[in-house]
């Protein structure tokens, strides 16, 4: 464990070479490059991929890991992108499953739709709040996460008593089925999210700070940032979008249904850890994150309409994925 | 730098307090537990629950060569899934019994290859190299038993040569339980006492230094990660045979327990280090503590709960008990101590202790010790 050398040098280990910056365009813009191709390759070899419906079902079916996506990606721009004592969320499944069986069960026992939605919601953040003040105690977060996770998964069980609890409501059914001007709700969820976060952590200077805590603590704390607030924040902000993609998946799936949680916590660390992809310099980013959820999707998508299938699809998924990831983690190598 | 020995006494509770807390949450478990169910502290009950957590301790073991490179493996359950799949397959297709053995270890060796490859050649950070192994060895998983459907082997198709990897009794306990103690007392000396085992630890904790003396340090990687699938496979080859058959998927409810066991055992190390023993202990509490919250008639649904709670109390105290005692500036490099203290004079030494090394629980704090088998060295950063 490389912590051994002392405790601001986790850094040292990250795969951001200094002359990356002076890196030849080609090369920085393989990530895009490889998504061009996929899509160019789906719409040649089924024409129905291109299609209008077709993109916003895409979009719409990427919505919910984009969002949790966007603040697993605060946590590890702010932790750290050193997976065994960087910043993770573990929880983040688990904690959007949470959130989507509270509103279920909530509304299914007649509770409004705002109070539904307050709790489900201030039980995601209970979680990260819980989350961010074990992992500023001094816990490593990948372990800290994984506790949440298992008291999280559990309390989902314990609530729903283990059966799908059917969502429905005004607000629910709009965001399943309504639109804002030919956009589906859900996809204007989450570009409305996606902006605010891009701005808020690639704008502002607590953004910057943000990632100057994940790059090194040491220096951030000697340079007089509150490291822990900045902590604590991320994985409040991480758990409370978890909730609210939480909701939207129930919403679009017009249920809860229990131990969902599982089933989508590698896609979000997928498509958030994949976003370095699309950065020069290797670094997890929101726009990046929306990206990769839609290419993850545009993925299955489109290889069910080749006829590949079913059982091809998550290995096919994994190839491309590590085929992208293993280009990235060359291209660091060259300049290093 | 102090040895041991020039600590004051009260030091060295301090650095010993937070090493007993693991223990501790056992003897509290078998106490609580013992107190309010009275077959509990039975020896029936104690070897059903070692019995039950053998596999699970089986495949932590082959994650605490991982850990121990510094790196993480999450298709452990993948790498035991398709040892229960090759096993059971050639079972079933009337193979004899070390046939299928052989072709279930050789099952796990390719996912162990394939996660090497992805890590040292490829150069894929760990943690994402093995979750995409994860998704393809579900994949593969499906594709190999159209669709997903599970192998069942009629008990009178098992050879008693296979059947009794499983289900026999080797000197008056369960199978598993005697393989998880061959595999225990292998991993033991492999890491304590080859020289093998101090390379790999050298290079999963100071890759840097390991290089600079000249150590193939990939190679050591590559023999982590192919360890660490072949001993899940063999738990997994151990399942088929427990469980005559195979389903696809069995393995991934292995793998967050197994990375809790891993670490709750790391915290009996005063580096934080991952070994065999403490990851017993791990496995120990966790089988303690699901066994006694069944006999209390606790329903499914809060043994993740419980389980939950405990390994964050353990983490949580163990971090605080190392944190209250002073950090030793002895953990930095003589020269960024300087540098920090002079940008921040008063509390930036011991402020430095904090964070990153907290986060890290103990072992950024020792940097030397001479009764540590393996060579540490302070190399400069880069």
């Amino acid at each position: 464990m490389t912590a051994t050398i002392a405790p601001g040098n986790a850094p040292a280990a990250r795969t951001v070479p200094e002359p990356a910056v002076r890196r030849a365009g080609i090369l920085r813009w393989s990530g895009y490059g490889v998504l061009l191709v996929v899509v160019l390759g789906f719409s040649v070899g089924a024409p129905a991929f291109l299609t209008s419906g077709n993109v916003s079902t895409i979009l719409a079916q990427a919505s919910v890991y984009a969002i949790a996506g966007t603040g697993f990606t605060f946590v590890v721009a702010t932790g750290g992108d050193d997976v065994l004592r960087g910043g993770i969320d573990l929880s983040v499944g688990a904690t959007a499953g949470l959130a989507g069986t509270v509103v279920a069960v909530l509304a299914a026992a007649g509770t409004g739709t705002l109070a539904a939605l307050a709790a489900g919601l201030g039980a995601a953040l209970a979680v990260g709040a819980v989350n961010g003040a074990v992992v500023v105690a001094g816990l490593r977060p990948l372990l800290a996460t994984l506790a949440t996770m298992g008291v999280a998964s559990s309390l989902d069980l314990v609530i729903s008593s283990n059966v799908k609890t059917p969502l429905d409501g005004a607000l629910y059914d709009y965001l399943r089925e309504g639109s804002v001007a030919g956009v589906p709700a859900s996809v204007a969820l989450l570009i409305v999210v996606a902006l605010v976060a891009t701005w808020a952590l690639h704008k502002t200077s607590w953004g910057v700070n943000s990632f100057a805590t994940g790059d090194s603590a040491t220096a951030a704390r000697v340079a007089g940032l509150p490291v822990a607030r900045y902590t604590w924040t991320s994985y409040v902000l991480c758990s409370g979008l978890a909730g609210v993609a939480g909701i939207l998946l129930a919403s679009r799936l017009s249920a809860s249904v229990p131990g969902i949680g599982t089933q989508i916590l590698l896609d979000i660390i997928l498509v958030s850890t994949m976003s370095a992809v699309f950065s020069s310099r290797l670094l997890v980013s929101v726009p990046g994150t929306v990206l990769s959820a839609v290419f993850v999707a545009a993925l299955s998508n489109g290889l069910t309409l080749l006829g590949v299938a079913s059982q091809w699809v998550g290995a096919a998924k994994g190839v491309l994925i590590l085929v992208v990831l293993a280009a990235v983690a060359l291209r660091g190598r060259k300049s290093s | 730098m102090s040895t041991t020995a020039s600590r004051s006494a009260g030091t060295r509770l301090g650095s010993v307090a937070p090493r007993l807390i693991a223990p501790l949450a056992l003897a509290v478990v078998l106490l609580l537990f013992g107190a309010l169910s009275p077959v509990f502290l039975t020896g029936d009950n104690l070897l059903a629950v070692l019995a039950q957590s053998a596999l699970l301790g089986i495949v932590a073991m082959g994650l605490t060569f991982a850990v121990r490179a510094g790196g993480i493996d999450l298709s452990v359950g993948v790498a035991l899934d398709l040892g229960a799949l090759g096993a059971s397959g050639l079972i079933s297709d009337g193979w004899v019994p070390w046939v299928a053995v052989a072709g279930g270890l050789f099952l796990g060796l390719l996912v162990g290859l394939v996660n090497a490859f992805l890590v040292v050649v490829a150069r894929i950070p760990p943690f994402l190299a093995t979750l995409g192994v994860w998704f393809i060895g579900t994949s593969v998983q499906q594709l190999m038993t159209s669709g997903g459907a599970p192998i069942y082997l009629s008990a009178s198709r098992v050879p008693d040569g296979f059947a009794v990897l499983g289900r026999g009794r080797v000197l008056g306990v369960d199978s598993a339980v005697f393989f998880l103690l061959v595999v225990v007392v292998v991993a033991a000396l492999l890491l304590g006492a080859t020289r093998w085992g101090r390379r790999l630890t050298l290079s999963g904790e100071q890759a840097r230094a390991a290089r600079l003396v000249g150590l193939h340090v990939k190679r050591l990687t590559v023999s982590a990660y192919v360890l660490s699938a072949l001993v899940a496979a063999f738990a997994g080859v151990l399942l088929a045979s427990r469980s005559n058959g195979f389903v696809p998927g069995s393995g991934q409810g292995y793998l967050l327990d197994a990375i809790g066991a891993v670490f709750i055992g790391s915290t009996l190390s005063r580096h934080g280090r991952a070994s065999p023993a403490g990851t017993l202990v791990g496995v120990v509490l966790f089988g303690l503590l699901g066994n006694g919250m069944n006999l209390m008639g606790l329903s499914f649904f809060w043994q993740g709960l419980g389980r939950g709670v405990i390994l964050l109390l353990v983490l949580l105290l163990g971090v605080l008990l190392s944190r209250s005692r002073k950090p030793r500036a002895a953990s930095l490099p003589p020269g960024m101590v300087g540098g920090l203290a002079a940008l921040a004079p008063g509390k930036a030494t011991s402020e430095t202790g904090g964070e990153r090394a907290a986060s890290g629980t103990e072992h950024t704090a020792p940097a030397i010790d001479h009764d540590d088998a393996a060579p540490r060295q302070e190399v400069p950063t880069a």
